[in-house]
């Protein structure tokens, strides 16, 4: 699907094209805009690497109100976007020389400890070099604080993904008067999204849980568990106001979250979650580079490399197992990666990088939750623990899909659909 | 020299875990301490596990037995005026 622009943005004074409606970093990156942020302790050039609200690399001013993750702020037209912490400007950031300074890291515990007056003075000069953002410009702040919303429903989805759809969907079909609601907090469709054709399937699902009478909210994130409160609540992030969400059955359905591969360099811009290469193709019609090289191996690896050949690029492969990556070169945007394999050294080109690791179980709010979590390093990180019905440490708390391991879009909607039965099952009576 | 940056949001490095490690701090909520890692924006959805698992083999731990940090409210950036809303409605509901 070919992207179309038909609006701009203002990025800085300059105009750039963009598709109303999609990620201000996905528009900054079909623009090729290099550099959206600089890290905090050494400045270094950052852009996206997740593209999904979790990585926090995309950190720009939007609107006048800063520290706004570029990767979910819809574009609208003539909207204004700013790099935000550094001098003179993200292009050209003069306190970058705090990395060359301390070449390999630094222990901020043993730096200029003594006297006191100087270490006092180190502290302001910190303060200033790692401050993130600065305030909203005043016009920009809404007169009107958003009035809070409470919701008490029988189920409360979390994450609509395939797993999370697929609970949803299992669940009014078995027992069509169960109030269902389906909080996510991005667009709907989660990993589907970055998978070569999985957003026909993606609609499907959503069509789906829409008219079997799901209660969808999209863009609503869940930001914490608070048990104390009124029995337990999920505090939601719903389009700026604060709702309380509170249910008989919770599934957390909240995926995985992209992990990078460790060589040196890992960071440098263009070095991307596989995953968010996947998303700029198959969501937003945006070929990653000219030669990417698809890092890592497996089902998602095949069929990302295999989706950019189609599209036109030219796609080098490197295993990571094999053939380790030792190096990356490139400063303000990634030119190569150099690999080592059996001892030899060679340098590998490429525009941009898709890193392909297993994504990391989003057990975060589950754990807050208090359900019990294992590291499971062939699914990725903190699996929630489940039995055969999806049910946790914790009585009418279910997870299912990735959050439980990673498996894949194909197993996490099976999973769900199971989950979801189970679940309805256990509202008999009830 | 180059940087292998272990977590993005607060730029720890590998090397600067390898040196926790050596001081001592074996356990997540102590590098987590020592070196800020997983304390920025992201909350550690991108450092978490990869931190374990290299702290799991510098100190012989079996992976099963690794606990992760703990996990604490907020799990996603929110703003003080939307909290300051719903506490201001609530007031006006009474």
């Amino acid at each position: 699907m070919p992207r179309t622009p038909n609006c701009s943005l203002d990025f800085e004074g300059e105009s750039v094209p963009a598709v109303a409606g999609e990620p201000v970093a996905v528009a900054l990156y079909a623009a090729r805009v290099k550099v959206l942020s600089r890290s905090i302790k050494y400045h270094r050039p950052r852009t996206f690497f997740c593209l999904a609200g979790h990585c926090g690399a995309c950190l720009m001013r939007v609107d006048g109100m800063p520290n706004v993750k570029a990767c979910k702020a819809p574009v609208t037209p003539g909207l204004a976007v700013s790099r935000q912490n550094a001098f003179p400007s993200a292009g050209f950031d003069v306190l970058a020389a705090a990395d060359l300074f301390f070449p390999t890291g630094m222990d901020h515990h043993t730096m200029m400890t003594s006297p006191r007056a100087l270490n006092a003075l180190l502290q302001k000069v910190v303060r200033e070099l790692g401050g993130l953002g600065e305030l909203p410009d005043p016009d920009n702040v809404p007169r009107e604080l958003p009035a809070g919303e409470r919701k008490l429903v029988d189920v409360a989805v979390i994450g609509g993904g395939p797993a999370g759809l697929a609970a949803a969907i299992a669940i009014r079909r078995a027992r069509p008067r169960t109030n269902v609601m389906l909080v996510d907090e991005g667009a709907l469709g989660g990993s589907l999204g970055a998978w070569p054709g999985g957003t026909a399937k993606m609609r499907k699902l959503v069509d789906e849980a829409r008219s079997l009478g799901v209660e969808l909210r999209a863009r609503a994130t869940v930001m914490a568990w608070y048990p104390e409160d009124e029995g337990g609540l999920l505090a939601v992030e719903d389009h700026g106001h604060l709702l309380r969400l509170s249910a008989a059955r919770y599934i957390h359905a909240t995926g995985g979250y992209d992990t990078n591969a460790l060589f040196p360099d890992n960071d440098r811009p263009g070095i991307l979650a596989a995953r968010a290469v996947g998303t700029l193709l198959e969501t937003h019609g945006v070929v990653a580079g000219k030669k990417p090289i698809v890092l890592g191996e497996g089902e998602y690896a095949d069929a990302l490399a295999a989706a950019l050949t189609g599209a036109g690029a030219t796609v080098a492969r490197v295993d990571g197992v094999g053939m380790q990556v030792v190096g990356a070169s490139g400063h303000a945007w990634v030119r190569g990666l150099t690999v080592e394999e059996n001892g030899v050294r060679k340098k590998i080109k490429g525009d941009s990088v898709a890193v392909v690791t297993t994504p990391a179980p989003a057990s975060d709010l589950a754990r807050q939750h208090g359900v019990s979590v294992i590291l499971d390093e062939k699914g990725g990180g903190f699996a929630c623990v489940v039995d055969a019905d999806g049910l946790t440490s914790v009585p009418g708390v279910y997870a299912c899909g990735d959050v439980t391991g990673y498996r894949g879009p194909t197993r996490a909607e099976a999973d769900g659909a199971r989950t979801g039965l189970a679940v309805a099952r256990s509202l008999e009576g009830a | 020299m180059a940087k292998t940056i272990v977590c993005r949001c607060e730029d720890v490095t590998l090397a600067d875990l390898q040196h926790a490690v050596k001081l001592g701090y074996t356990h997540i909520e102590e590098a987590k301490r020592y070196t800020g890692l997983g304390t920025g924006p992201c909350q550690g959805k991108e450092c978490l596990v990869a931190t374990c698992l290299f702290l799991a083999r510098a100190s012989g731990i079996a992976p099963a037995d690794v606990e992760p940090f703990t996990s604490r409210p907020p799990v996603a950036p929110a703003s003080l005026g939307m909290l300051a809303g719903a506490a201001r409605s609530d007031e006006t509901d009474q």
